[in-house]
């Protein structure tokens, strides 16, 4: 593991995603909502590069509203761009399967600048 | 010498028109048809050929209670009768499924002198008001164990206009069977693609719409909301159980998000909400790898012996089992229909 600078925080704003090239895949920093997360770009699922999917919410049973379906938790969701697998970008827990994962790194911010210990 | 639930019988009427006494006077004079107006017929006729004679097969007490006891070694039995196919007329359909239980109680349930016998209360979904009420009127009876329903239906059984009838069943934690229904009504195409061309088609295919009617029960949340419903797929089909619930787990998975209800892989359910009668059709040819087969999807705790007496391919409990290990043998001969149906039986040997 190496801790290593990424970009200044005026770089990455809320909704925004910088690509860092380590390791074999690579790992998505992501602001999400003025909190900095990190996840790898390779899905649990088959392999795909993950950071190249939307960013969005999901849909939780509502069962008291018509069409029972509740758009929650907008711009934690990550869905891989290859069979929509969801992930929880502050966890890399898979939605509908929490034991499905994609590892998630830590990252810091000193004096500006964005660091990811990867 | 294992003991035996065979939770898959159709007795018949002695002749067609038995029915008409057991019809209210406003529908006594109306066209019916025949139980044995079936298209698609079966290679000797649709029943077991030393059971025809001066009445239909399966029509006398009895002889069903000799072959079903005495000779295939059955403790119980769980009799579901076919009534007429569907009926444009939903409501004459409905008196008909009342007149059939009536008989069922008449001449076999309340006739029997074993003890043995178990009815089912048929209804009729395309008048779910009719169904619901039918479901009222005998679910006290202590014999009548079960809800039965044909297989053919016009749209599948996880829509929401049939939920009242599903509702009324759980809430009397009665099973609901759903079994081909014989007879010629308003009949739908056996096969997702159209009519089959003769009966090794319709024989092969026909079991498989099951797996429609399962998969929208659980992905458009009856299940989930009623836990205690529990579907008997009669007919077979469980041998493509398997891939079809692996292609649901799949999608689930990827589209979670669309019917979050669902919550967790649509495979979870079956085990609280499903179970399979015996098919003389499904399975390997080879038996030397049944019992691996019956492990995939867990099938060992889904399956029940159904005779489908009197069939022509009427199985018997020790072809059913061939090839399967002690444990999922007595799971299939009897344990899992003990417990869906709560017959009691005596531990395994002393029964006898």
């Amino acid at each position: 593991m190496i801790r290593q600078p990424v970009c200044s925080v005026e770089e990455l704003p809320p909704g925004t995603m910088k690509l860092v090239p380590v390791g074999k895949f690579g790992v998505g920093v992501y602001n999400v909502d003025g909190s900095l997360f990190a996840i790898a770009n390779y899905c649990a699922h088959e392999g795909a590069p993950l950071c190249a999917g939307f960013v969005g919410g999901t849909n939780e049973f509502a069962p008291d509203i018509p069409g029972r379906l509740r758009h929650v938790r907008e711009g934690t969701i990550l869905r891989c761009p290859w069979h929509q697998w969801e992930y929880d970008i502050t966890t890399g827990q898979n939605v509908a399967d929490p034991h499905k994962r994609v590892r998630t790194y830590q990252v810091d911010v000193t004096d500006g600048e964005v660091y990811l210990t990867a | 010498m294992s003991p035996v639930i065979d939770a898959n019988v159709q007795p018949h009427f002695r002749y067609n028109a038995e029915i008409r006494r057991y019809l209210p006077p406003a529908y006594k004079l109306r066209a019916i048809p025949d139980v044995e107006q079936q298209w698609y017929q079966a290679p000797g006729g649709d029943y077991r050929q030393d059971l025809y004679g001066d009445h239909y097969p399966g029509s006398d007490p009895e002889t069903l209670c000799r072959h079903l006891f005495d000779e295939h070694g059955a403790h119980y039995a769980i009799l579901n009768p076919l009534t007429r196919g569907n009926i444009a007329d939903y409501l004459l359909n409905s008196r008909i499924c009342a007149a059939v239980n009536d008989w069922l109680l008449d001449q076999w349930i309340d006739a029997d002198a074993t003890g043995r016998l178990r009815g089912t209360i048929r209804v009729n979904p395309e008048d779910p008001k009719g169904a619901v009420a039918e479901i009222e009127r005998l679910a006290a009876h202590p014999k009548l164990v079960q809800v039965g329903i044909p297989l053919q239906s016009r749209e599948p059984y996880g829509k929401p206009m049939f939920e009242p009838i599903w509702e009324a069943a759980a809430a009397h934690d009665l099973p609901v069977a759903v079994h081909i229904n014989g007879g010629n009504g308003v009949d739908y195409p056996p096969t997702f693609a159209g009519h089959a061309h003769t009966y090794p088609g319709y024989a092969a295919f026909m079991p498989l719409n099951s797996f429609v009617h399962l998969a929208t029960l659980i992905i458009e949340g009856v299940f989930g909301r009623l836990p205690a419903l529990r579907f008997v797929f009669a007919d077979g089909g469980y041998d493509i159980l398997t891939p079809l619930m692996w292609r649901l787990d799949t999608f689930w998975v990827s589209m979670r998000d669309q019917t979050p209800w669902v919550d967790k892989y649509p495979s979870e359910y079956l085990r609280d909400h499903v179970r399979f009668c015996s098919s003389a059709f499904d399975g390997p040819t080879n038996r030397d790898v049944a019992q691996r087969w019956l492990d995939f999807t867990d099938k060992a705790d889904l399956l029940m012996y159904g005779s489908g007496y009197p069939h022509w391919s009427t199985s018997t409990p020790d072809a059913v089992v061939s090839g399967l290990s002690s444990a999922q043998r007595d799971k299939v001969l009897w344990r899992n229909a003990s417990d869906l149906y709560g017959l009691a039986l005596e531990t395994e040997g002393s029964l006898r």
